[in-house]
């Protein structure tokens, strides 16, 4: 460094030293005027969005409301179970393995599955990862006892749906298409439903009333405001937002005993017909109100309730007899004889026939327009000479019934089977509920035909062929015979409950409509009714010791291929309701039995009310015949 | 070189009295300030991994920084110029340790440990570079003007700036570059060659981008539109802008901003410390510690004015220089004025070498101080 100049200083700028001192004034000067801008200008705007970025809103759940029956008995409550989670971020690395390895032992389970479950995991390391649900309450306590030992392990109570039967055991099958049950929520739901506050793997509704009362039953979730950091750990509350307020308890229409009476009668006639699938519908004709509502085969919502293995899934999906449908609204059926009810108050509103006006009736009825000896029979392949509406219907004269038909037409027909509710769901509140086919010209139409046969038009005045009902409607369409004419909406929730099954709000029954009938056609309809009992064909059920007047229709319906035997199979129903008095219109109990694809002579159906009937009013009589061979089967009384 | 020898045995006890008071107060709260915000910085966090608490080691080299500025202070300045070629080959050889043995933190930063102590060499290199420069440049007398003094000074910036840039330190680079701006503007070095230079170098500044490691190259991005990838690259960055914000008025208290005690920024304690300031203390405390800074400054430059000679005005002005640049550079950063480079904040941040290497400066300004009225005697 040293030269020949190093004495020679340098010379001191006074304009160089201020202009240094400027251009520090200027820099600083910048700096405060853009710290004024985002702390002051911009500061609250700023605020906010590191507020966002700060804050998380944590979900608290509802509990889930219960249901019980009329009688306040518990039919679905909610019991805790126990969920072993880890969150990964407090998993100490070195003993990691150690500590799923201990909780493998304690819950029973294989460390590897636990690893495997949680290398699988891609969230946030502070997620609660679900390990091993429903762990038994004994390994849940060890468990409990041992966390300070297990960093990383949470355990959780979550609480689970349990479905009871009529005496408050465990044993979903009872109502179970009734009731129906809860799962996880699915990505699909979630991404239209997480605006409602859905949470992933939350339970909703699948089928039943937990699906139709989902909104009543969850309730609304509360939320919590979380102050997070950086990393996404929560680290306290900042406040409350909202309070969880629990779901509505349900009360049901349903009476359990009578639910649990009605599936014994049934499972007692499909047994002895060697039949597979089978309803029974009881409910009060006057409100609408369903007492019983069973639908064979049935199925264990509880299994759901707890995560069901695939295996039983596919097997329930397998199974031909369709156990988790609810026969008794999601199928439909050709009604038979029952839907000379229809046809018969049609012939009579539309003047076609009048309640004393006689038709001959034939063994074989030519089908007007059709190739002579293109016939349909009556079902004794006879005829039963000269009958009006009453004598008819109580007979059940096929052949009679193809006249009122064909004299309808299949508009005018139609209109009344839509005017006592078929063709279009009853309004019941529970999912799944089918309409029907009525044939009717517009319903050709939809089908891409003309019309509808005359042949067709005749079978369906017997509710063959072109005709096909829910048992639901049919039982329905009875019981607006039997109240004079109203036509109720089927009740299945009686109303609010509190936590105890004590009804604190009741639902007011619901008319869909008044039948727009004549009273006193609907009185000859009832009196048909009454004389099915006591002069048709329905053996010894007018035997009863009733209190009251037993009235109803039978019906068949075949359908399907000739057996080996050459016997058709057929449906077999029964539809009855009691009054007082014949022609009365005050019956609180109507019935309904439909059994599927009978091969036997008797009706199973109307033994299987018989035999419902006989546990109903505690008669001390037991009038069942054997349907394969018609004989007493007890010593009768 | 002679006389300065003598002038300490004689006048020694006297010169005490010229120790410049003011200048150690205002670092003295600039310390207290830095370690007070440490605290905060640390509230929340679970205890280090063991060890000396961050506060305490603070306050340890802090000591040590004064007594090396005691030390410096007592010294003639003018002894720095007889050993400038040794100094020179020191900070070389430290900067090839550093090259060599360093560890990362956080990708740039690089710093060798010493018993236990971190210590990055190119804090202390960035004074001895002053030192060196200012030697070179007090050497030039009357050719000061000419470009030769530039290309001169240029290149011997341009080894040590070589050096840090391969580890990579960009930021330690671009205080080489801006005390060498500084100093030569200071010593009257020609301002149409200066120009005429930077003028190039602005010219080649899209070669340069080119070579800019993938993370630069996002900062820069990020500095161009913050809301470019909020929460990717450039999510420091907003999480800073949201946090100084947030800070308003008079900031959340101590201990009480958001952002600093949910660990929203992830290297609060080192480069982006001045959103803790801004957040917990607001405008208010902002500005306040922006004084402080503008105080120093004021103060240094007045010592390099009053020198009383090249010398003693290029150390002082390098010093200023060097402090200046990077106030600016790491307050704009945060405050997204400029671009995200990893230039610490002097005596606010943490780190020991950095304050004891300015310590260590503030003592050869304190020697210059010291040295300027026995000239008027």
């Amino acid at each position: 460094m040293g030269s020949e100049f190093e004495h020679a200083d340098l010379p001191r700028s006074g304009v160089r030293f201020l202009a240094f001192g400027v251009i520090t004034a200027l820099l600083f000067t910048i700096i405060a005027g853009r710290l004024f801008q985002l702390q002051v200008v911009e500061g609250s705007v700023r605020a906010e969005q590191a507020e966002a970025a700060h804050a998380v809103d944590v979900a608290i759940p509802a509990e889930r409301g219960l249901v019980f029956d009329r009688l306040g008995r518990p039919l679905v409550v909610n019991v805790p179970t126990w969920t072993i989670s880890v969150r990964p971020a407090d998993l100490p690395d070195g003993r990691r393995v150690d500590v799923l390895r201990r909780v493998a032992m304690v819950a029973g389970v294989s460390a590897a599955d636990l690893e495997d479950r949680l290398d699988a995991f891609s969230g946030s390391p502070f997620d609660l990862v679900p390990l091993i649900d429903d762990v038994d309450r004994d390994a849940a306590l060890i468990l409990a006892e041992e966390t300070a030992r297990l960093p990383g392990i949470e355990l959780q109570v979550v609480p689970r749906r349990q479905y009871l039967n009529e005496r408050g055991q465990v044993d979903g099958t009872l109502l179970a298409n009734v009731v129906g049950y809860t799962g996880p929520i699915n990505r699909e739901e979630l991404e239209t439903l997480d605006d409602e506050g859905y949470l992933p793997d939350d339970p909703i509704g699948r089928t039943g009333i937990e699906a139709a009362f989902e909104s009543e039953l969850r309730g609304e979730y509360g939320s919590v405001r979380w102050e997070r950091d950086a990393t996404g750990r929560l680290v306290k509350v900042i406040e409350e937002t909202s309070q969880p307020v629990a779901g509505r308890n349900l009360v049901l229409t349903i009476d359990s005993r009578l639910q649990r009476i009605a599936t014994e009668s049934l499972l007692w006639g499909m047994r002895e017909a060697n039949v597979s699938q089978g309803v029974t519908i009881v409910m009060n004709p006057q409100t609408g109100e369903i007492l019983a509502m069973v639908s064979l085969p049935s199925y264990d919502n509880n299994a759901f309730a707890g995560g069901i293995s695939d295996e039983l899934y596919q097997s329930y999906l397998a199974d031909p007899n369709l156990p988790l449908r609810n026969h008794a609204i999601a199928d439909i059926y050709p009604p038979g004889s029952t839907f000379k009810l229809v046809t018969g108050l049609a012939a009579l509103e539309e003047g076609v026939t009048s309640p004393t006006k006689r038709w001959p009736t034939y063994g074989c009825y030519q089908i007007p327009g059709a190739p002579t000896g293109d016939c349909l029979s009556d079902w004794n392949r006879q005829g039963f000479g000269n009958l009006n509406m009453v004598e008819a219907f109580a007979i059940s004269s096929d052949t009679f019934f193809y006249q009122m038909a064909v004299h309808l037409g299949v508009d005018r027909l139609a209109k009344w089977a839509y005017e006592l509710g078929f063709g279009a769901p009853t309004g019941i509140d529970l999912p799944s509920e089918a309409s029907g086919v009525i044939a009717s010209t517009d319903w050709a139409h939809s089908q891409g035909r003309t019309g509808v046969f005359t042949g067709e038009l005749a079978q369906a005045g017997i509710g063959q062929n072109v005709i096909a009902v829910t048992p639901m409607q049919l039982l329905n369409a009875y019981a607006a015979l039997a109240n004079g004419g109203h036509l109720m909406r089927p009740q299945i929730v009686l109303g609010e409950a509190d936590d105890e099954g004590n009804l604190v709000e009741q639902f007011e029954p619901e008319v869909l409509h008044e039948v727009a009938a004549n009273p006193a056609n609907l009185q000859t309809m009832r009196i048909g009714a009454r004389q099915v009992i006591t002069t048709g064909h329905a053996y010894n059920i007018s035997d009863l010791r009733l209190p009251g007047t037993l009235s109803g229709k039978t019906g068949t319906a075949e359908f399907g291929l000739p057996d080996a035997q050459g016997v058709l199979p057929f449906h077999s129903w029964f539809v009855a309701y009691v009054p007082s008095r014949p022609g009365a219109t005050d019956a609180s109990l109507a019935v309904l039995t439909f059994t599927y694809r009978a091969t036997v002579i008797g009706n199973v159906s109307t033994e299987v009310v018989k035999y419902f009937l006989q546990q109903y009013f505690e008669l001390d009589q037991d009038l069942r015949l054997d349907p394969v061979t018609l004989r007493l089967l007890s010593g009768g009384n | 070189m002679g006389v300065a020898v003598s002038t300490i045995e004689v006048h020694g006890s006297r010169r005490w009295r010229d120790f410049d008071w003011q200048l150690t107060l205002y670092l003295l709260l600039l310390i207290g300030f830095g370690i007070v915000l440490g605290i905060s910085a640390a509230w929340n966090e679970a205890g280090s991994a063991g060890g000396i608490p961050q506060p305490v080691k603070t306050v340890i080299w802090t000591l040590l920084g004064f007594s090396l500025m005691t030390v410096a202070a007592s010294v003639d300045y003018h002894w720095l110029r007889t050993f400038a070629i040794p100094i020179y080959l020191f900070t070389l050889g430290l900067l090839v340790v550093n090259l060599v043995a360093g560890t990362a933190i956080s990708g740039a930063q690089l710093s060798v440990t010493i018993a236990g102590l971190d210590f990055q060499f190119s804090e202390i290199s960035k004074v001895l570079m002053v030192v060196v420069l200012a030697a070179f440049l007090a050497g030039r007398g009357q050719r000061i003007g000419r470009l030769s003094t530039i290309l001169g000074a240029g290149l011997l910036v341009a080894l040590p700036t070589a050096l840090v840039l391969r580890q990579p330190d960009l930021g330690t680079a671009l205080v080489f570059v801006a005390i060498l701006g500084g100093m030569l503007f200071i010593s009257g070095a020609s301002i149409g060659w200066m120009a005429l230079l930077l003028g190039v170098a602005v010219v080649m500044t899209p070669l340069a981008l080119g070579r800019l490691a993938d993370y630069q190259t996002a900062r820069l991005l990020c500095f161009l539109d913050p809301a470019a990838d909020p929460q990717g690259a450039c999510y420091q960055l907003v999480q800073a802008l949201n946090a100084v914000g947030s800070g308003g008025w008079l900031g959340q208290g101590l201990t009480a901003g958001d952002a600093n005690q949910l660990g929203f920024l992830p290297v609060q304690t080192t480069d982006f410390i001045f959103t803790i300031v801004a957040e917990e203390l607001g405008l208010a405390g902002s500005l306040i510690l922006l004084a402080l800074f503008g105080l120093l400054l004021w103060r240094i430059t007045i010592i390099g004015w009053r020198a009383k000679d090249g010398l003693g005005r290029l150390v002082a002005m390098g010093l200023a220089t060097m402090l200046l640049f990077q106030v600016v550079v790491n307050i704009g950063m945060v405050i997204g004025l400029l671009p995200v480079t990893g230039i610490p904040l002097p005596l606010i941040t943490y780190g020991g070498s950095s304050t004891v290497s300015l310590l260590f400066g503030m003592g050869l300004v304190q020697s210059v101080r010291m040295r300027t009225r026995t000239e008027t005697f």
